[in-house]
């Protein structure tokens, strides 16, 4: 589909054709939608979390479904930075969309040496830093709720990562501005929230949670209200770009958020209800803008906020 | 707002009651590449948000001439339940498929035995006919609580096939378990190979009967999934890979996997 040109942008210093970004741990490691989705309406793909080891994950079951909303304990199985580099990573860049590496650890030195095997990886366009991750046990949450270890972390990424830096957000601190200026003070480019939140459903029969891991993430419909309020408080809080997410369907969901602020939006859910979800996107803001008599998306960014 | 997928769409042109909360729908389907038994599809029959995710179920019977899709779907909770409140024939059905790693060696010459537990019966009918069209000699047993909960005789004789059937309070064919009649049958029939699909407890006999008795045997696994594709590792079971244990996604590395390598000790929901 020919995304047509009101819909360019720049997001941290990568071009891409469209706001749209496929989101981490939805979207596998870029492929496994080839045979059922339009790329060339994506603006980037951002690839599964990615740690040093290989990961196993959390025991079945991983899903259960919620009022419009999905409970998810992946915990984040990837099969390893070396394997991405060497079984992954050649050949992403004919796929069309930028690509996002999603990473995640266990220790400040885990981050910077995955961050460190992508420096120059000229597949890999940029990375996500995901400091939110609810399902990993050891980490995971704690970096995301300390601004000063945001700080810390983000700042040594930053040392030994010179491209594109997105930095994922969590809402389990409760405050998340605190964290998010930390980010943007370490040197983060982007902002990416937010993150699943956390939640457990209980198997009224067996009498115990559903998920093996006992808790999840909740993603999906359920949570845009509050991913579209995180992003109105983050985006005027920093200067750096916000990549919005949480429940995103429908152009309409998406309007919501660049209408808070944010300078992007990510999908993550709606792709296994609808694999055709960024055509529609694209379909659905391009004629947004033509029934308003706008030129480009650009001039919705915030526009919620002016007034 | 949001546009048809633009992968062919269904049209549901018949939905019968064949056993007790279990349904066949018939499904006018412009078949792009043949299916093959063992697949399934991702069924999204509504626009809204909940239920949120699409419903895998197993091809009954693919009509590739015709463009026509079977699917048999038992009532198993909102979803289904959902699916068949609306289901009228004329409304419109978004498929994601043929998804999945079908039943192997369909090809071989020995003698194959089909083993159905209630609505795991759905991809074996497919695989029967398969094996009829090629000419090759297959058995099928069809195990259930009773006869309300399976489909009659009659509609598999008005396809043309006869299986033969196992209920534990003998209201149809024997009165036992499926996995009885698949230990007769292993020690005196000597099939070549078991395909077997249905609940979790009567596929873990099965594979222990197929190792003691040296049959391969392939097994349909099921698992609560949202992609159906393999982007979001949300459907794994634990697979044996040599001494380890690694999880696999039902949805791309299945639903058929050997049934040498499921690890049924460490299944989920069953309780240790
Ligand atoms: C590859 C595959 C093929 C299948 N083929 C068929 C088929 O041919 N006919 C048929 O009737 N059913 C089939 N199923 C099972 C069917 O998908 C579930 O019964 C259905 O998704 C339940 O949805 P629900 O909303 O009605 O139930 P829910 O209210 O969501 O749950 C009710 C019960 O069903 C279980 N369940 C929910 N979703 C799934 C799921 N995706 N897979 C397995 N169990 C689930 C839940 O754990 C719970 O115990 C298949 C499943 C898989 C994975
Ligand atoms: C199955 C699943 C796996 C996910 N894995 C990751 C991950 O590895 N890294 C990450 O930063 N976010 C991960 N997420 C979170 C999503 O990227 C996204 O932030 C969240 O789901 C909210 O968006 P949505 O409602 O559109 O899905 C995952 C979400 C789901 C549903
Ligand atoms: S359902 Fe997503 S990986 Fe299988």
């Amino acid at each position: 589909m020919n995304s047509g040109p009101g819909l360019t942008l720049n997001l941290a210093g990568i071009p891409m054709k469209t706001p749209f970004l496929a989101a981490s741990g939805c979207y596998g490691y870029g492929r496994e939608y080839l045979p059922w989705a339009d790329y060339s309406c994506w603006g980037a793909l951002v690839l599964k979390g990615t740690t040093r080891e290989p990961r196993g994950g959390n025991p079945p079951p991983r899903l259960v479904e919620t009022p419009s909303g999905l409970l998810n304990a992946i915990g984040l199985q990837n099969p390893g930075i070396d394997y991405f580099l060497k079984q992954i990573r050649p050949g992403l860049e004919e796929l069309g969309p930028a690509i996002i590496l999603n990473i995640a650890g266990e220790s400040i030195e885990e981050y910077c040496q995955v961050a460190s095997l992508l420096e120059g990886v000229k597949e890999v366009d940029g990375i996500e830093v995901n400091i939110s991750c609810p399902n990993v046990r050891k980490g995971g949450v704690h970096f995301g709720t300390d601004p000063a270890v945001v700080e810390e972390l983000v700042g040594a990424v930053r040392e030994v990562y010179s491209g594109p830096l997105l930095v994922k957000l969590s809402l389990e601190a409760g405050q998340i501005v605190p964290v998010a200026l930390a980010a943007e003070k370490a040197g983060a480019d982007a902002l990416s929230l937010i993150n699943t939140l956390r939640g457990m459903v209980i198997d009224i029969h067996r009498r115990r949670p559903v998920l093996g891991s006992l808790t999840g993430g909740l993603s999906g419909p359920a949570i845009r209200p509050v991913a579209v309020r995180a992003v109105w408080e983050v985006a005027e809080a920093v200067k750096i770009p916000v990549v919005g997410m949480g429940g995103i369907c429908t152009a309409e969901d998406a309007l919501q958020f660049f209408l808070a602020g944010a300078t992007a939006v990510a999908v993550g859910t709606a792709n296994f209800v609808n694999p055709r979800v960024a055509s529609d996107l694209v379909r659905g803001l391009t004629r947004y803008l033509q029934e308003n008599g706008f030129k480009h998306y650009r001039e919705l960014i915030g526009a919620a906020r002016n007034r | 707002m949001e546009s048809r997928n633009n992968s062919p769409g269904g049209r549901l042109k018949e939905m019968v009651a064949v056993a007790r909360n279990c349904y066949r729908l018939i499904i006018e389907y412009p078949w792009l590449a043949p299916p093959q038994p063992g697949q399934f599809v991702q069924l999204r029959w509504h626009r809204g948000t909940d239920p949120l995710l699409r419903r895998p179920f197993s091809i009954h019977r693919a009509d590739c001439r015709r463009g026509e899709l079977w699917l048999l779907i038992q009532v198993a909770g909102r979803g289904t339940a959902d699916l068949v409140e609306r289901g009228t024939p004329g409304m419109e059905l978004d498929i994601l498929g043929p998804l999945g790693r079908s039943f192997p060696h369909l090809e071989e010459e020995g003698l194959a035995l089909l083993l159905g537990g209630g609505v795991g019966l759905a991809p074996l009918l497919f695989l029967a006919e398969e094996r009829r069209r090629r000419g090759l000699p297959f058995r099928w047993l069809i195990g259930g609580a009773g006869a309300d909960l399976l489909p009659p005789p009659e509609y598999f004789l008005s396809l043309g096939l006869s299986p033969q059937f196992v209920t534990e309070d003998g209201s149809l064919g024997e009165k036992g378990l499926a996995t009885d009649l698949l230990q007769r049958f292993l020690e005196e029939e000597r099939p070549s190979r078991v395909h077997a699909c249905g609940p979790v407890p009567m596929l873990a006999t099965a594979a222990k009967l197929c190792r003691q008795f040296r049959v391969p045997c392939h097994l349909s696994l099921e698992s609560f999934m949202a992609c159906g594709v393999g982007a979001c590792q949300g459907c794994v079971v634990p697979i044996r890979h040599g001494e380890k244990v690694e999880y696999r996604r039902v949805c791309l590395e299945g639903p058929v996997f050997d049934g040498e390598v499921v690890d049924f000790e460490q299944w989920p929901g069953i309780d240790p």
